[in-house]
């Protein structure tokens, strides 16, 4: 388990982390989630070790990081770096023999996993000649040969195209299957949606919202209800049960955003008394709403 | 394997690999080769340029000279006539390949020589000793051979230093020291270029946030100039094995006498100048390497790496310049004190080692001072190594420096 407790770290007079502290169970896949700027990534640099916090403690199964546990942990960053002239293999086995695997234990599994992010045959091109979704995997191999215990991926699908990004997505599912504990932040919410089982989102260097989606979602004040055909008479009926102003999304459908404990089948009878109706549907706040929300803006999430 | 271990084996391997170190040390063998023939071929230029003459004048006193200049090397007699025409001209000399025509002859009981150069600076009085016993035969009648006995004086050179046997192996020596000093602060220039063009590569293409999340900075850094120091040491000891094969091949060919190049083949390297050379030789690159190497790690683009090293450089120049002054005054006290100064050590004593007798105590005291820095050195450098690898942006003040030092 990765505890984080109040932890506060500044750079000059920038205060880059404010006050954050979350738990990450162990096996489970954590999102950390914020804006740009929010502190994630100085966040994971300091688990990382590479920098110690200013105040506040971060433990990993009940003590504090120290150089051994850290060699268990794997590193994806948010800035992609390789040796452009090293070869792929070579490449992947160098670090994870910097992660204390053997030679010949580095090279066996470098293989099994070349071939499990599909770059069979690349073996002994040099890195810098692949295409950058490759080099991303190539990366990716490299922090989880050892098959760490915990994994810290800082934007991986930042720059993928979908099919690449449903590769990581499957290696994150397998290794997370395996027992590793996985922290990792996006901007691509939907991937992060359907990986992480908890999340906690940071704005400005805080805790802004934090828990699992059912828990982010029960504490959502409001639900959105999507209603087919747009027609005077469905708007008149809403507005009579003192509905909000809905607005038209792209396929046509009026949104509305009513309270969590509105009476939804009164504002249903209404809706099919006041003509034809072909659609009413009450959804759950996605995770860019609840995002949002925490953030204090209505923006769309990049 | 520890960490250290890895990274060096996998910079070895790296380097290895790389087009650029194999190139250069081929290149460095050429460069010897061509340096190692370069004597032969500059003693047959200007022997052609400016030791064949023309000599003209009476049959008998024509031989007389011609026999004792060439007993001297003064000059080689490619042609004898008994006169030279009335207007010796640069086509005459050029059509017997000689630099110049010397008329002699005997005028007043001495001897008078008419000297037509076709270069008036070639020629001097030094060039024309081996004429002197003729010379004074022709005034005093006493026969020239008794005075170029007694124009020769017996001399004994007593070593009071224990370190040489005898002035070959003292010019030798120095010869050594020299050659020495000067692979060393090659192998710095050009180690420190490669160096912060490596730790820059890393920053620059962000492999170096992965590193130092993985494992310390004092072994990364330690690894990677130590892989650079073995790496640079190899290729010295390649370039100087290619030197020593090629010389005796190329010396072959020269005409030697007492103090030519060949003379000082005679000695030998002792065994406690190779240890010195290669101890000093790590410690030094060592030294530099480290700092920077922690210097590159401040510079967000390589395009800034030459406003910083330039600055880094001085100490190099001005420990290669004052150890040419160790070369003669060796234990001057202030030469002394520079043997056992970090980043001066190890040209200072070195040659030290090399040119007179050093007392052990100081070679360890200068292995110790050196050792120590070299240790302070990684462990400052890793702690900038850490934070700077992570800087972009702007250059960091010396207060932020001197902060993350302390840190």
């Amino acid at each position: 388990m990765l505890v984080v407790d109040h932890v506060k770290r500044s750079f000059g007079s920038i205060k880059a982390v404010r006050d954050i502290g979350f738990t990450c169970p162990a096996g489970t896949v954590f999102g950390l989630l914020g804006p740009n700027g929010a502190g994630k990534t100085t966040m994971m640099r300091m688990i990382l070790g590479i920098f110690p916090p200013d105040s506040g403690t971060i433990t990993w199964q009940g003590r504090p990081i120290d150089r051994n546990a850290r060699r268990r942990f794997g590193y994806l960053p948010e800035e992609r770096g390789l040796y452009g002239k090293m070869r792929v293999l070579d490449h992947i086995v160098y670090f994870g023999r910097l992660h204390g695997l053997d030679e010949f234990d580095a090279r066996d599994r470098a293989v099994v996993w070349l071939k499990t992010l599909g770059l069979e045959g690349n073996e002994k091109r040099a890195c810098g000649e692949l295409s950058k979704g490759n080099q991303q995997k190539v990366q990716l191999a490299c922090a989880i040969l050892h098959e760490p215990d915990l994994l810290i991926l800082d934007e991986p699908f930042s720059g993928l195209d979908p099919v690449n990004a449903e590769v990581i997505l499957d290696c994150i599912r397998l290794l997370a299957s395996r027992g590793t504990t996985l922290l990792l932040s996006s901007h691509q919410m939907w991937q992060i949606e359907s990986a992480c089982s908890a999340f906690t989102i940071i704005g400005a260097g805080e805790v802004r919202a934090a828990g699992t989606l059912a828990e982010l979602r029960a504490g959502f004040p409001t639900r959105p209800v999507r209603v087919v055909p747009d027609l005077p008479a469905i708007r008149a009926a809403f507005a009579a049960c003192g509905a909000p102003e809905p607005h038209v999304d792209a396929g046509g459908a009026l949104v509305y955003d009513l309270p969590v404990d509105a009476d939804f089948g009164r504002l249903l009878r209404y809706a099919v008394a006041a003509g034809p109706l072909e659609t009413f549907q009450r959804e759950e706040p996605s995770l860019n709403a609840i995002y949002m929300r925490a953030l204090g803006t209505r923006e769309t999430a990049a | 394997m520890n960490e250290v271990a890895i990274v060096f084996s996998a910079e070895i391997m790296r380097k290895l690999r790389s087009r650029v170190f194999i190139v250069a040390t081929l290149l460095g063998i050429f460069a010897i080769a061509a340096l190692s023939y370069a004597p032969r071929m500059i003693e047959g230029m200007i022997r052609s340029s400016t030791d064949n003459i023309v000599l003209a004048g009476p049959a008998q006193l024509r031989e007389r000279a011609a026999t004792l200049m060439q007993e001297r090397k003064d000059f080689r007699v490619i042609a004898s006539v008994d006169h030279l025409p009335p207007y010796v001209t640069a086509k005459y000399l050029d059509g017997l390949h000689a630099a110049a025509g010397i008329a002699i002859a005997v005028e007043g009981g001495r001897l008078h020589l008419d000297i037509y150069p076709r270069d008036l600076a070639a020629f001097n009085d030094v060039q024309f000793r081996s004429l002197v016993p003729l010379n004074e035969e022709l005034a005093t009648g006493v026969p020239a051979s008794r005075f170029a006995a007694a124009s020769r004086i017996e001399r004994s050179v007593h070593p009071i230093d224990a370190k040489f046997a005898d002035a070959g192996s003292a010019t030798f020596a120095h010869g050594i020291a020299f050659g020495l000093i000067f692979i060393l602060y090659l192998a710095i220039i050009m180690g420190s270029q490669g160096m912060m063009a490596a730790v820059a590569e890393e920053k620059t293409s962000r492999i170096a946030e992965i590193l130092v999340a993985t494992i310390s900075p004092v072994s990364l850094l330690t690894g990677k100039v130590l892989a650079a120091a073995t790496l640079a040491l190899a290729q010295v000891g390649i370039w100087l094995a290619s030197g020593l094969l090629l010389s005796p091949l190329a010396l072959s060919g020269l005409e030697r006498n007492a103090t030519s190049v060949a003379a000082v083949a005679a000695p030998t390297i002792q065994p406690t100048e190779i240890i010195a050379f290669v101890l000093f030789f790590l410690l030094g690159y060592l030294e530099f390497s480290i700092v920077n190497a922690a210097a590159a790690s401040l510079v967000s683009r390589t395009e800034d790496l030459g406003s910083i090293s330039a600055p880094l450089l001085m100490p190099v120049i001005g420990a290669f310049l004052i150890a040419q002054f160790a070369i003669v005054q060796p234990n001057a006290p202030w030469v002394v004190a520079f043997s056992f100064t970090p980043f001066i050590s190890p040209f200072v004593m070195f040659t030290r080692i090399a040119v007179t007798a050093v007392p052990l105590w100081q070679m360890a005291l200068a292995v110790g001072v050196n050792a120590l820095t070299v240790a302070i050195a990684f462990y400052a450098a890793g702690k900038i190594y850490r934070v700077g690898m992570l800087l972009y942006g702007k250059l960091p003040s010396p207060k932020q420096i001197i902060a993350t030092l302390r840190a």
